[in-house]
This record gives C-alpha cells, sequence and structure tokens, in this order.
C-alpha cells in the first residue's frame, strides 16, 4: 500500500469540510445568487440533495472494494486498458479542479488585499506548503486541518457581528423567479458539493470504514449549513441585486462590520480562513492527484511524484485562465456541468451499475 | 544537537526575513484622506477634491500646545474619470494616496444632477475605499464643503461624519446607495449638506463681536431618480421620509397644548414602527400605512396639568394627527412634485405582489405617483419627564 497512515471518522469529516468550503464560500455565493436571487438558500437545498446523492454512490462503490481506492477498483470493475483511460481522466480533473482552486485563491488575494504581490507568488507558496503536507501522507494532513477549527469560531463571531446589518425582509419574496432560476442556481454549488467524489481516494485509509456513510453525509450537510450560512450573510445585508454584482460578496458583507466605529476592519479574518481552508483544499486535490497517478503508474512510493506535480499544479494554474473575468465565466457556466455531470455522478454512476452487472466486489467484506 | 542549532539559526533567518513587507507603507508616507468629494466642472469634466489628513495636528496632547496650526489640507484636481482625477492629484500630493480612512463622499449638486454612477462605481471598485463611507450631497460645490473649517472637529470631514452617524437627518452609506440603485422598489435619498454661517469662537479680550464661521450643516435630503438629482427634500420633510421609510426614529413632535391651543408641548421619539401594507386588484394600487411611535413629553408651556391620563390621551391623539399630517406632506412631494418611490413602498408591494410586480417594475413610478395611500398613525406617551405639573403653577 502506498499510504500508510489512517485517519479517524471525526479527522475525514473535518478534512473533506476543509477540501470543499473554502472557494465555494468565495466563489458560490455571487454565481447562486445571479441566477436564483434571493432563493439562493433553496438552491442550496437543492444542490445539497444532489450532493447526498453522490456521497451515497461513491460510498457505495468503495464499500464495495475495500482497501482500494478510485484508481485501483476502476480497473478491476472495467478491466485494465478502459480502467487505465478513465482513470487517466480523473487525474486531469484532479489536476484541473486544483490549478483553478489555486488561481481562485491567487486572484482573490491579489484583488483583495495584495494588489502588488505577483499572483504566481501566491501559487507557488500555497503549492509548496501544500507538497510538504502532501509529502508527509494522509495522516499529517488531517492532523493539520484539526487546527484549523478555531477559526469557525471567529467566523460565527463575524456573522453575529453582521446581524446589525441584515434585514430579513431582503429573502421576500420566496420563489420570486420561478422553479428555473432555482434550480440553474443549484447547479454550482451541486458541482462543489459533488467534489465529495475525492472521498473514494480516502475511505481505504478510514481507520473505521464502515462510518464512511455517515462520514460523508455528514461532511455534505455541514458543508451546506456552512454555505447557506455564508450565502445569507451577503444576501440579507446586500439584497439579490448588489450581492450578484459583488465578485466576493461575503468578503465585502464583512468589511461592512463596524462595531461602535471602534471595531472595524475584520475582513482579515475571512482573509485568514481562506487562505488556512483554501491551503487544504488544494493539498487534498494534489494528495488525490499524486496518490492517483501513482497508482496508475503502480508505483511503490508516491513521493517522487510531489514534486512534480506540483510544478504540474504551478504551471496550469497561471497557464489555464487569462485573467479574472475568465475564471468566473468558467467556474459560474462550464465547470458546473462538466464536473456534476462527467466526474461527480456520471462516471461513479456508470462504474457501479457496471460492478453490479459484472459481479465485480461486494459487500461481503466491507 | 548540531542539527538543532542549524534548525534554530534557519528559524532565526527566516522569521526575519519573511515578516518583512517589501511594500511596506509607513503612515509618514502616506497621505490619508479624511473625505472627499466630486463635481462636475462647467467644461464637462470631473473634479475630485481631498481633504487630507495633517499628522502631526492629530498628535496627542504635546502637539496641542503648538496651536494654529492646520488640520488638513485640501486639493483638487480634474480628470474625466474619478481614476483620472486622482493620478492627476498624485503629482500634487507628495505621498501615497490613501483611502482607506475616507469617512465621507461628498457629491457636489451639479454632479448628482450629471448621475451618481460616475462617481461610486470608482469608491466601490477599489480595494481601499470603504463601503460604510458616508455619501452626501452638496447644496452647492463639494469642494466649498471640504474647504470649510470646523470649529468643534479637526476638520469638516470629520464634523460631517459625525453629524451623519448621530443620525440627526437621513443617513446613507455608500453600499446602502448601491443597494437603492440597484433595486427597482425604491429610489435614493442621500443626506443633503450645506456650508452655513453657524456660530462663533468667543475669545478672551475680544473687544469686537467675533466673526462668524462658515461651517458645514446637514439640511435635509437628496432625492434621485434612479442616479439622478431631481429635488430635495427638507429637515421638516426628511423627518416624515424616516417615518414612512421605517427607519430608526428620532427627533421631535410639537403640538399645541390640549388645555390651552396657543401654547406648544413638545414629545421626543422614542421609537416606532411602520408597517406597509399594499393593496392591488390588477387595477387599483392601494397602500395602508401605519405608523406607530411612542414618544417622552419633555417640554410644556402653558400651565395645564398634563399628569392626568385623559390628558395624555388627547396628547397622545394630536400627536398622531401631527404625524399623519407631516407624512402627508412628504409623501406628497415625492408623489405629486417628484414622482419617484423614496420609500420603498415597491419593494413592500414586490414582498406581497411578487407575479404583478414583474408586471410593474418598469412603470413603478408612475404607478407610485397614482397611487392611493391612507396614512394611518398611532402615537403613545411614555414618560413625562421629571415633573408632573409645570413647576411654579399657583395654587388652585
Amino acid at each position: 500500500m502506498l499510504e500508510k497512515g489512517k485517519i479517524n471518522s471525526l479527522q475525514a469529516i473535518l478534512l473533506m469540510i476543509s477540501m470543499i468550503l473554502p472557494t465555494a464560500v468565495l466563489s458560490v455565493p455571487a454565481i447562486t445568487v445571479k441566477s436564483a436571487r434571493q432563493d439562493a438558500w433553496l438552491s442550496i437545498i437543492v444542490a445539497t440533495v444532489v450532493g447526498l446523492l453522490i456521497a451515497w454512490l461513491v460510498v457505495t462503490l468503495s464499500l464495495r472494494f475495500p482497501g482500494k481506492t478510485l484508481f485501483e477498483y476502476v480497473e478491476e470493475i472495467l478491466g485494465k486498458i478502459p480502467g487505465k483511460i478513465v482513470s487517466f481522466f480523473y487525474i486531469w480533473w484532479f489536476l484541473h479542479m486544483n490549478a483553478l482552486v489555486i488561481r481562485e485563491y491567487g486572484v482573490f488575494l491579489a484583488t483583495a488585499i495584495m494588489p502588488d504581490t505577483p499572483i504566481s507568488v501566491f501559487h507557488i507558496v500555497v503549492v509548496v506548503v501544500a507538497a510538504y503536507a502532501v509529502r508527509n501522507g494522509l495522516e499529517v494532513l488531517s492532523r493539520a486541518n484539526q487546527l484549523l477549527i478555531p477559526t469557525t469560531v471567529l467566523l460565527a463571531t463575524v456573522f453575529i457581528l453582521s446581524t446589525g446589518n441584515m434585514k430579513l425582509s431582503r429573502m421576500l419574496p420566496v420563489i420570486d423567479t420561478g422553479l428555473l432560476p432555482i434550480i440553474k442556481g443549484a447547479a454550482a454549488p451541486a458541482s462543489w458539493l459533488g467534489e465529495i467524489v475525492t472521498f473514494a481516494m480516502i475511505i481505504p485509509y478510514l481507520n473505521r470504514p464502515r462510518e464512511a456513510h455517515r462520514v460523508a453525509a455528514l461532511s455534505v450537510l455541514l458543508v451546506s449549513f456552512f454555505l447557506t450560512a455564508s450565502i445569507l450573510e451577503a444576501l440579507l445585508i446586500f439584497g439579490p441585486n448588489l450581492t450578484g454584482a459583488w465578485i466576493f460578496p461575503v468578503f465585502n458583507a464583512v468589511r461592512l462590520i463596524s462595531v461602535d466605529n471602534s471595531l472595524g476592519r475584520l475582513e482579515i479574518i475571512i482573509v485568514l480562513a481562506w487562505v488556512l481552508g483554501g491551503f487544504f483544499k488544494v493539498g487534498v486535490f494534489y494528495y488525490a492527484a499524486v496518490l492517483g497517478s501513482a497508482q496508475w503508474l503502480e508505483l511503490k512510493d508516491y513521493r517522487p511524484l510531489v514534486l512534480p506535480v506540483g510544478i504540474i499544479l504551478v504551471a496550469l494554474s497561471i497557464l489555464i485562465h487569462e485573467g479574472i473575468v475568465d475564471l468566473f465565466d468558467f467556474l459560474a457556466r462550464v465547470w458546473p456541468p462538466y464536473a456534476l455531470i462527467v466526474f461527480e455522478a456520471g462516471i461513479p454512476l456508470v462504474l457501479l451499475l457496471v460492478a453490479l452487472v459484472r459481479g465485480k466486489g461486494g459487500r461481503k467484506n466491507a | 544537537m548540531l542539527k538543532k542549532i542549524a534548525v534554530l539559526l534557519l528559524l532565526i533567518f527566516l522569521t526575519s526575513s519573511l515578516a518583512g513587507c517589501w511594500n511596506r507603507k509607513e503612515i509618514t508616507d502616506m497621505a490619508i484622506v479624511l473625505g472627499t468629494g466630486v463635481d462636475w466642472t462647467a467644461e464637462g469634466r470631473l473634479r475630485l477634491t481631498v481633504q487630507i489628513a495633517e499628522p502631526g495636528a492629530f498628535a496627542g496632547e504635546e502637539a496641542a500646545g503648538r496651536g494654529e496650526e492646520a488640520t488638513n489640507w485640501v486639493v483638487s484636481a480634474e480628470g474625466k474619470t474619478i481614476e483620472e482625477a486622482a493620478r492627476n492629484l498624485a503629482p500634487k500630493v507628495p505621498r501615497n494616496i490613501f483611502w482607506d480612512h475616507c469617512m465621507i463622499l461628498v457629491i457636489g449638486e451639479e454632479m448628482a444632477r450629471k448621475g451618481t454612477n460616475l462617481v461610486t462605481n470608482f469608491f466601490l471598485r477599489s480595494r481601499e475605499p470603504r463601503e460604510i463611507m458616508w455619501v452626501l450631497v452638496a447644496k452647492g460645490e463639494a469642494k466649498d464643503f471640504l474647504e470649510t473649517y470646523s470649529d468643534l472637529e479637526k476638520t469638516s470631514a470629520q464634523a460631517a461624519n459625525l453629524l451623519t452617524r448621530m443620525r440627526t437627518g437621513y443617513s446613507v452609506q455608500l453600499w446602502e446607495l448601491a443597494e437603492m440603485l440597484a433595486g427597482k422598489g425604491v429610489q435614493p435619498v442621500v443626506t443633503r449638506v450645506e456650508v452655513k454661517e453657524a456660530g462663533v469662537t468667543p475669545g478672551p479680550g475680544q473687544e469686537m463681536k467675533p466673526p462668524v464661521h462658515k461651517q458645514v450643516e446637514i439640511s435635509g435630503v437628496g432625492v434621485f431618480k434612479e442616479e439622478k438629482l431631481i429635488g430635495w427634500l427638507d429637515d421638516y420633510e426628511t423627518r416624515a421620509l424616516l417615518w414612512l421609510k421605517g427607519e430608526p426614529m428620532e427627533g421631535v413632535i410639537t403640538v399645541p397644548d390640549p388645555g390651552e391651543p396657543d401654547k406648544e408641548v413638545s414629545i421626543t421619539i422614542r421609537r416606532g414602527s411602520t408597517k406597509v401594507v399594499p393593496e392591488y386588484d390588477g387595477k387599483n394600487l392601494r397602500f395602508a400605512v401605519k405608523v406607530k411611535m411612542e414618544g417622552d413629553m419633555v417640554e410644556q408651556q402653558s400651565r395645564e396639568n398634563l399628569a392626568k391620563p385623559e390628558m395624555i390621551k388627547v396628547l397622545e391623539k394630536e400627536m398622531a394627527e401631527e404625524i399623519k399630517k407631516r407624512a402627508f406632506i412628504t409623501l406628497e412631494k415625492a408623489q405629486k412634485e417628484y414622482g419617484v418611490d423614496i420609500f420603498g413602498f415597491g419593494d413592500a408591494f414586490h414582498r406581497k405582489y411578487k407575479k404583478a410586480w414583474r408586471e410593474l417594475k418598469n412603470r413603478w413610478d408612475t404607478e407610485f405617483a397614482e397611487a392611493e395611500v391612507i396614512i394611518e398613525a398611532e402615537a403613545y406617551v411614555r414618560e413625562i419627564g421629571l415633573l408632573s405639573k409645570r413647576a411654579g403653577t399657583p395654587e388652585e
């Protein structure tokens, strides 16, 4: 086995939250509110259902092949050559997604707080730190991630301090523009929640794989909860029109906080949470790509791949989009259907059906 | 051991080199903008005026002794856009212009008539200026406003900041203006400021009457149709605007004394709430507005003993009448004179009739102007201060 570490269920949940949430909070509110307006929270509910289905799908599939990651059982289900082709696409998907995440990370830091720093600096720094964590294995990554918990307290404080600017009436009327915009608005959050597919790389390393279903479902629910909170943070303050106009609405919402004209400029808390969370998000996908590549190449150790994959990530993240307009257009229109239909729901569903038909794997030894 | 020392040395080296910010901005390199203003010049260009703090004057006790040092420096530059004007400002300002502490954005009257979007976009888009700066519309030029001097505060920007923060009138922050502009259910109103002669600064040994300074003053609001200024409401009307908008209510209502109608009673508003209920049957648009207000009696001119339940009842009735009267004046002005929905009745309508709104929203202002509005007021007098009846009232 390439990975020798084991993590417990709590660590897995926290890792999954850190894997999905950071960029979701950054990008999803603006995208969803543009479409679903004040009904964005309904979109999140729809997306949560989709996310839970994907989580169920992936865990069911993975539990048929205990101790094996996605890359290993794909070959068992489809046969060696087709399996290699499908898993090659997954390696690409992990790299592509990670490049987008790194770019969002850099773009946000550059536009919001450090305009004079070249964007590649942020990309290199986050990848180097993530490379170190990935090299040390899953256990180290998840334990470091546990250190993130205190920041949620800060985020909750920020939310509470924002309530002074909030008006509940900005959520009315409910279902204003009809069902279609709500469904459309659900696409982006669903594609983010669908990233739970990556859990398939981690299930074999759970110390109690039986709890995998519960872990996946709880992760999706908790992410939805935080995502809803962040959407409401922006929506209840700015209303649907202005929320849709900002690029990072949550950031702007926090900038408004001014307690008695002395406690203000709290947006740095949001930046802190994003910098920390973004690092773990990059780390998990980096890990998935490295481990997957090692399994694809049938290596004995994944560590030699950390450096080359890191270099690919930095290069890809800079080359992938020309600018912020390009990036966010891609994230809003192309990414959700592409990720959701192909990698998050499509392929796992086909794999499960084929596994059932061909009688591969089984619950007996799960 | 050697390894440990090496690690330690590396740590020390790294912390010293990583913590430094290569593009740091020291306070002495910054020109801190306290307030800014934009005017539309006769040649059709934007003129950006900034009031920059003179840091020495803000230092504590020690510096205070230096006396008559100027607290700020006001400088302007022109350009086709705000950014261009700001760039043209740079050659005149020997430091980096720093927007983060800018408290007020004053829009000159001509500029406001031309459109606020030409101004606000820059401040919302850039990273440094904050969305919570107060937006003000100056009667006259924004430049004149920023160039005035304040007696109590150090600069006119600070004075305006404090005045708006006290919410003596209707105050609006930059993001609130952006929100009002973004929707169709409400038209923006922005605090109006003026430069007026106000007060004197007496000193010892003054033979002559000291000169009267021109100072900043808040006087009502500017009424906008979308992004363009179309008119004003004065202080008296602005009060009722707040009531109709359901904003936090402050202020005073003066009604004739129930006992001696030629004398007055003043009641300060403690709290209140407003409920707007739209009714629409596909043709006729009607709004039932219910204003509920609680206040304290603070002054009485007559000899009448008002501290009696039946007198308070009469006072409450008079107060409600006065609220209705004032609200009606403002409403009439918005409907008949300006024809814009500055109260957010459109938003209330949207919340109740979401289908009809889709149809009406593009001609909402005309619909609003023709709508029937019924104003109901409920008033309560809760406290009467420390006196029960007028002190010095002769025995009966």
